[in-house]
């Protein structure tokens, strides 16, 4: 499953015989350039290579065997003497698969510069992270690594790798255009817009399997990550040129900040997380927290915490996280925390206000609840709980809920009540709801 | 050119019969094929008209067509007589049984080479179009270069024929059977392009918070409009799929997206759906909806009654350049607005559209705007 991409001018163009023996040259890549999707199976190559040609007709012969190239994406443009050289038709001819013609008038003869543009699809990258509380869990040392993996077949040698953080419609798998028999399909088969889950996973396998048995490249000095925004995208230019065959995997450091000033921020919401609560570390992707540059690419965040002296580490949890613009807030959820405890208790029902119908059945009620509250630290650290509550109806009135200061009104039946716990303490709050039910409804704007 | 291979695997063949046909083995004369036009103006069937010179005597004549191998539509099979229309007269056509064939009987009044042209509808050989443009730094406009892709599979080849679209210059192409040729058929550089953000309430989430770790993308496409102004305007765009590509400043370009562009009449907007924006976070949330002016029948039950809703939608910008959020609002039934902090457009009975303008962001966070509805349903039945 090596490379076959080739290409070759072809001499006896005029009378069309583009029979393998009419070979001429078989140029070199002079260099390439992946551009690197992750969030569809996609990567935009970019090659150059001299090609001579003659004056008059010429016949290019593209081929791609054994690769995940997208035929209908395949595009040359001459890159010096332009006007002079019309490249006017790309043939895709009868009975042989995985090769293109190329049909290039020229009006010079001699050395061509032209750039080979194509969508394939086989690689991949992603971003993880390490981060590393300090001991009072107050700050973070944060580390950005990007992983390229190479599964498409061919090898790219010295390949300058930009990476795009960013999501980007498409209508075809990549993949699925590459299988067809024919580029662009024929008539007689309806367009085949596979959508390949199937495949996805095993290349997810094939994936995993190509960086456990890869390489770990350990760099002498650590390479530049150049980042820019472009359109809706984020372009991640890794300095110099990378080497990574078919099959392998590398992983390069993106970008490392010491000393993100963090919060253990928990919360508590039964319908959401039933009785738990869980732990979410959060930040801010600004100056401030000495990040904000350029937009955090989702992945996965492995947590750990400094044990003392010795440079021990524990392990705190991970978190899938999603893509952070600049100056948003970071929260990251490591899953429930076991020494953080939320107890809400009823502690009183009353039915109030009872309204009849004209047969004497009841028409409408006041529910009213009294809820307390308890919110219990029993970590060494301060601690953060965001506590929701949701009422069942939109027709609501907290009484007496101001004992921990103001409670936010999230939408309309949601309340967010914050409280700042110190090291292994614990605070309690009382509220009651007066829920309108049936025609009570209609008084309850007084 | 390419030349053609040997072996072919299909022929279409006329075969003159004079004579009584009964037996169908006669004296047969095979005239060239002369000129041949393509015509892919309907997008739905290719009509391939070609031109052939019939050897006819003075009386009636007897002209077999048949068929091998292709899927010729047999109702579609037209002649017309070129060189002496009113003396050559087409009397009829048979169909012989189990065969792809017709006989067509052919009144002479004398003896003519006489040219006639034959067209049909062929199947399996047909014309797709494919865009590529590549937009600048900016985003202000784009290179358009649109490709003809001809495939045919129609189990026919052909050497030489004129392909004719539904506009242009028709050109000359041969194409083999089981080939596919793609073809630069338009180019126009420095095409003008909106951008566009569109968050509609009804198919997007409200609430990112609400979600486990998905951002919400926000649909972001390019509007292009078919008129002289954009270079544009001389005919309508077909439809197919359009890949875009962005210069990134370097001598490079990066892939922004594909979408899929239904046919574009002169002066209509092309709007081509490139990806999604995570850079604009658009949290909505119902506020209030309440039941106001409550009717009841005479048994006190409520029969009709009219709303007091509240909605606001937060919306920041954290992108470091301004963009022009285009919101889109549903509120069913009869409806009247109390109060509105933005101004809207009623795009239909239950839809409005904002247009909101996001500054870039600032030193100190994101753009936000914050958009209240306050409104009324009237006449809500229970």
């Amino acid at each position: 499953m090596k490379q076959c991409l080739c290409i070759a001018a072809i001499a006896a163009a005029a009378c069309g015989a583009w029979a393998k023996v009419d070979l001429t040259t078989l140029p070199e890549r002079e260099t390439v350039q992946l551009t690197i999707y992750n969030s569809a199976d996609l990567t935009l190559v970019r090659e150059s290579r001299p090609l001579t040609l003659k004056e008059g007709e010429n016949s290019l012969q593209f081929s791609w065997e054994n690769t995940l190239i997208d035929p209908t994406s395949l595009e040359m443009v001459p890159k010096a003497r332009a006007g002079q050289i019309e490249i006017s038709e790309l043939v895709y001819p009868a009975r042989v698969r995985n090769l293109g013609l190329w049909k290039v008038h020229s009006e010079v003869s001699g050395k061509v510069p032209v750039e080979i543009t194509y969508l394939t699809s086989g690689l991949s990258w992603r971003a993880f992270y390490m981060g590393t509380l300090t001991a009072d869990e107050k700050a973070m040392r944060l580390q950005g690594y990007v992983v390229v993996t190479n599964n498409s077949g061919e090898d790219y040698a010295n390949a300058q790798t930009r990476l795009i953080v960013g999501k980007v419609h498409m209508i075809d798998e990549i993949a699925a255009l590459a299988r067809r028999q024919y580029p662009y399909g024929s008539p007689t088969e309806a367009v085949v817009l596979e959508r390949l889950r199937d495949r996805r996973d095993q290349v997810d396998t094939k994936l995993y399997f190509g960086r456990a048995a890869g390489v770990l490249e350990e760099l002498s000095k650590r390479k530049e990550i150049v980042k820019e925004g472009l359109s809706e995208y984020f372009l991640y230019t890794i300095e110099g040129t990378e080497t990574i065959p078919t099959g392998w995997s590398k992983r390069l450091p993106s970008f490392e900040a010491d000393e993100v000033g963090v919060v253990n921020l928990y919360k508590f919401e039964e319908e959401r997380y039933g009785g738990q609560v869980v732990r979410f570390l959060s930040f801010k992707n600004d100056a401030e927290h000495k990040l904000g540059e350029t937009p955090i690419p989702g992945g996965v965040l492995k947590v750990y915490r400094d044990v003392g002296a010795g440079g021990h580490l524990s392990y705190e949890g991970q978190s899938a996280f999603k893509y952070i613009p600049v100056d948003e807030d970071v929260e990251l959820n490591l899953g429930a925390a076991a020494d953080v405890m939320v107890e809400p208790k009823l502690m009183n029902v009353a039915m109030e206000n009872y309204r009849f119908d004209s047969r004497g059945n009841i028409a409408g009620w006041d529910d009213v609840q009294t809820y307390r509250i308890e919110a219990r630290n029993g970590r060494a650290v301060p601690v953060k709980i965001e506590i929701k509550r949701n009422f069942a109806t939109s027709y609501w009135k907290l009484t007496n809920a101001r004992e921990y200061g103001e409670y936010e009104v999230e939408d309309l039946d949601t309340v967010k009540y914050t409280l700042a716990l110190g090291a292994q303490s614990k605070q309690a709050f009382e509220y009651t709801v007066r829920m309108y039910q049936g025609s009570r409804q209609e008084d309850w704007r007084e | 050119m390419k030349v053609r291979m040997s072996v072919l695997t299909a022929v279409v063949a006329v075969l003159i019969v004079i004579g009584a046909a009964e037996a169908r083995i006669k004296l047969v004369a095979l005239p060239e094929r002369a000129a041949t036009v393509i015509r892919l103006d309907n997008p739905a069937a290719t009509l391939i008209e070609e031109e052939r010179v019939l050897t006819l005597q003075k009386g009636l004549n007897k002209v077999d067509f048949s068929w091998k191998a292709v899927s010729i539509d047999s109702d579609s099979i037209r002649l017309t007589v070129l060189d002496h229309p009113e003396d050559v007269t087409l009397l009829n056509v048979s169909y012989p049984p189990n065969e792809a064939a017709l006989v067509w009987e052919i009144a002479s009044s004398g003896d003519y080479a006489e040219t006639v042209r034959i067209s049909y509808l062929l199947s399996n050989i047909d014309r797709l179009v494919t865009y590529k443009a590549i937009a600048d730094k900016a985003e202000t406009k784009v290179d358009l270069k649109s490709y003809l892709v001809l495939r045919n599979f129609s189990g026919e080849d052909f050497a030489n024929a004129r392909v004719l679209l539904d506009y242009g210059d028709s050109f000359e192409q041969g194409i083999a059977h089981e080939e596919t040729k793609q073809m630069l058929f338009l180019k126009a550089d420095g095409v003008p392009i909106t951008k566009v953000w569109k968050w509609d309430s009804a198919t997007l989430p409200w609430d990112a918070e609400k979600l486990n770790n998905e951002n919400v993308g926000i649909p972001v496409s390019y509007r292009i409009v078919n008129d002289k102004k954009s270079g544009l305007g001389e005919f309508s765009l077909w439809g197919g799929k359009a890949r875009l590509f962005q210069d990134d400043g370097r001598e490079s370009t990066i892939f922004l997206g594909e979408d899929g562009s239904a046919v574009v009449p002169v002066g209509e907007k092309m709007e081509l759906y490139i990806g999604d924006s995570r850079d604009i976070v658009v949290t909505q949330r119902k506020m209030q909806d309440s039941r106001i002016n409550v009717r009841k029948n005479n048994r006190g039950d409520v029969i009709l009654f009219d709303t007091d809703e509240v909605i606001t939608a937060k919306i920041e910008n954290f992108k470091d350049s301004p963009a022009v959020l285009t919101m889109i609002q549903h509120i069913d039934g009869q409806w009247d607005m109390a109060k509105c902090n933005m101004k809207y457009e009623r795009k239909d009975a239950f839809t409005l559209e904002f247009e909101i303008e996001l500054p870039a962001r600032g030193a100190d966070g994101p753009a936000v705007k914050e958009l209240e509805m306050h409104y009324h349903r009237r006449n809500v039945r229970q």
